[in-house]
């Protein structure tokens, strides 16, 4: 099927337009299942849309431009990775179940990462599905302890797990870890150029309105400059997000992407509660939402000190020693 | 993503291999071997009559010139294998090919175009006279005068920063014919003869050790009529199609020879024993990724031409992206080189990533200040694209 990445984004902008800023979770979930989005990535013959990585991050840009809540990244990247696995006994059933929005929480290896912690909405998932490079395996969650976090539109808890199935090990497994953690990191890497964008938008906006000096902030170069510098930031991530998305992508330079990404998110939405002034500490305005997210997508699956050095060590290893 | 071309794929890869398997025979292996910044100015020549032979050196000219006539996507694959295999850029014919050639093109009257078109491809060179010490980034400013005396115009004034002028032939030139109403109206455009009596280059000693610019003194310098382009107070108009000639194609071609010169950091990591420094590695997964994006966005930004969809700014976006990059690049190179770095060694000419790190830190100011400044391109950004009120108009010294 082809569907082109603005094409994507319209129907993306439409379906989540009128709920406005961090939208109810319960019913955005149901917007994203009725959408068929979990659907995005699953082959056609397993009864989905059979769309790749560029039409994922096209998803994820609109999910972070309006602060979507939940945990649409890792649902849809443990679908992919059940679509991707060898079969097992429940498979069948599993894929189009989640398919339709039951949850299933992915928990994939990263440093400092426990292995049952930091899931997303972890009251609410049934299964875990636990990824690392030498093992894929399948868990019932049998209960959950929500810890409070910064950020409001993702919560994380601890869940308690029951006996864990392997679906794969080995080269299997290794496959599998690298389509998870591929999926996942440009899912954040596209979240947070699309949060980014959105908070740039609204500190200019704001800066065209808020006088001072009886002129608008706007008119001041010192500020000006600070914006275009995010307005640069963010377009060459985004540059990068879809060149990244268009071609085959390795681990090392998803995790430079979102090394990247997450980055920029994080100055950009540090420079919207400052150019908001005082209004941005305020809980009522929404410019602590996209610096809570920025937060913690700088430091879901691996931060940007992590990836930059795997890059950097890919990268060295890539060049041939001198002679 | 496929975009709608006036060359077929197979055609673009046909040109590729051909060009390709040119370079591997043609491409001058010792560009980097210039002692003197005259010896370097000669090998450019020499680089750019092979090219002119072989049909690469004026892709976007039309297409009667021999060479010219091809299409964004084609010039795009050229500037790509130039990059790949590390071929010298053309810096001392850039200004003939695309400013004097798109002012000739534009705005020059089909007796200039006879006269000048063809000398070019010869390997005349010209220079660009607009900046001067009054006009940098406010280049209307223009105080140079051209007074109309019958059939000539005198002129006198001052130009600077004016690249590789000390070699040129031939200037394009932007002078002030009147001094009444808005300053833009009053500016005239002129093709100097560089061996005229009364113009003086002086190479300008350079930070880094370079003389890549020259002052131009001009004194009373008789410029006939028939040299000028468009009409007196033209001038403004003229010079735009000066400055928007070049497509994008520089910083897509930069951007590519920063990344394949990473390996010149990855090797100084490797000689100084740190491959293994996690911090390092850290740092140059950095500089490696930000190499990339810029990479990603000349990409974008080409595409973008060719389909119609480029907006106001975003040529700013890719320049500020890449002097930044380049800035980085050399700055990494600089801290890890440590005291080594600081011992001052001959430098490479027309090599923006040589591996000379104080060099290369030094030659990087050339895209931060250089062709709009960082400054002016932050403007142009939050002006224009993002829609920020403009600057208002008037100061009174206090």
């Amino acid at each position: 099927m082809m569907i082109s990445r603005e094409e994507l984004r319209d129907s993306a902008r439409k379906g989540l337009g009128s709920d406005g800023l961090a939208p109810d979770p319960v019913a955005s979930w149901d917007r994203l299942v009725d959408m068929g989005w979990f659907a995005l990535a699953v082959p056609e013959e397993l009864g989905g849309l059979g769309l790749g990585a560029e039409a994922l991050a096209a998803v994820h840009v609109e999910l972070g431009r309006a602060l979507v809540p939940g945990a649409a990244i890792a649902q849809m990247a443990a679908i992919e990775v059940l679509c991707a696995a060898p079969d097992f006994a429940d498979r069948a059933a599993l894929i189009p179940a989640a398919v339709a929005g039951e949850r299933i929480g992915l928990s994939l290896d990263a440093p400092g990462r426990p292995a049952t912690g930091c899931v997303i909405d972890a009251d609410q998932v049934r299964q875990l599905l636990l990824v690392s490079p030498q093992r894929i395996a399948l868990a019932p969650v049998l209960g959950a302890t929500m810890v409070p976090t910064w950020d409001e539109t993702r919560r994380l808890g601890d869940v308690a797990i029951g006996a864990e199935t392997v679906i794969a090990a080995g080269d299997a497994a290794r496959g599998l870890y690298d389509l998870a953690t591929t999926r996942v990191l440009l899912a954040l890497a596209a979240d947070a150029v699309g949060g980014a964008a959105a908070a740039l938008a609204m500190t200019v906006d704001y800066l065209k309105t808020r006088r001072q000096f009886d002129r608008p902030l706007a008119l001041f170069q010192a500020l000006k400059h600070r914006v275009a510098d995010c307005q640069i930031a963010l377009v060459a991530a985004e540059a990068l997000l879809w060149s990244r998305a268009a071609a085959p992508l390795t681990v090392a330079m998803a995790g430079a992407l979102k090394a990247r990404a997450t980055t920029m998110f994080r100055d950009v939405a540090e420079e919207a509660v400052q150019l908001h002034g005082g209004i941005g500490l305020t809980a009522e305005h929404p410019c602590h939402l996209f610096l809570k997210r920025a937060f913690l997508d700088a430091a879901l699956a691996g931060d940007a000190d992590h990836w930059n050095a795997v890059a950097g060590q890919s990268a060295l290893a890539l060049v041939q020693p001198a002679s | 993503m496929a975009h709608p071309t006036d060359v077929s794929t197979t055609a673009l890869a046909g040109l590729r291999a051909d060009l390709r398997a040119w370079l591997a025979v043609n491409r001058p292996a010792d560009w980097r071997a210039c002692a003197t910044h005259a010896e370097f100015a000669a090998s450019q020549r020499d680089w750019f009559r092979k090219l002119v032979e072989a049909g690469y050196a004026i892709p976007h000219w039309p297409a009667e010139w021999p060479g010219g006539g091809r299409s964004l996507a084609e010039q795009k694959v050229i500037y790509e294998e130039l990059a790949r295999a590390d071929a010298p850029r053309l810096l001392l014919s850039f200004v003939s090919t695309y400013h004097a050639f798109a002012t000739l093109h534009e705005c020059g009257n089909a007796e200039q175009k006879a006269r000048y078109l063809p000398g070019i491809l010869r390997g005349e060179t010209w220079c660009q006279g607009f900046s001067e010490p009054g006009a940098g980034s406010d280049l209307a400013a223009v105080r140079t005068r051209a007074e109309r005396r019958g059939d000539v115009y005198a002129v006198n004034g001052q130009k600077v920063w004016s690249t590789m002028a000390q070699y040129a032939d031939r200037c394009l030139l932007l002078a002030r014919t009147a001094s009444e109403g808005a300053k833009q109206a009053g500016l005239t455009y002129f093709l100097l003869d560089m061996t005229a009596p009364g113009v003086t280059v002086r190479p300008i000693h350079q930070i880094q050790g370079d003389e890549e610019f020259a002052e131009i003194f001009l004194d009373n310098v008789e410029i006939p009529v028939t040299e000028r382009i468009g009409a007196e107070g033209d001038g403004w108009a003229v010079a735009q199609a000066t400055l928007s000639s070049e497509r994008g194609l520089t910083l897509m071609e930069l951007g590519y020879r920063m990344r394949g010169a990473l390996d010149r950091l990855a090797a100084l990591i490797g000689e100084t024993g740190r491959t293994g420094d996690a911090g390092v590695q850290r740092d140059f997964g950095a500089l490696t990724g930000q190499v990339d994006a810029v990479c990603a966005l000349a990409d974008q930004f080409l595409d973008r031409r060719m389909t119609g969809q480029e907006q106001v700014g975003d040529a700013s976006v890719v320049k500020n992206a890449y002097s930044r990059a380049l800035r980085a690049y050399a700055a990494l190179g600089v801290r890890l080189g440590g005291i080594a770095a600081q011992r001052r060694e001959p430098i490479t000419y027309g090599d923006l990533n040589s591996g000379n790190w104080m060099a290369d830190f030094m030659n990087s100011y050339a895209w931060t200040i250089a062709g709009g400044s960082e400054e002016i391109q932050r403007n142009i950004i939050a002006e224009r694209m993002l829609g920020m009120p403009r600057e208002p108009k008037g100061w009174t010294a206090p």
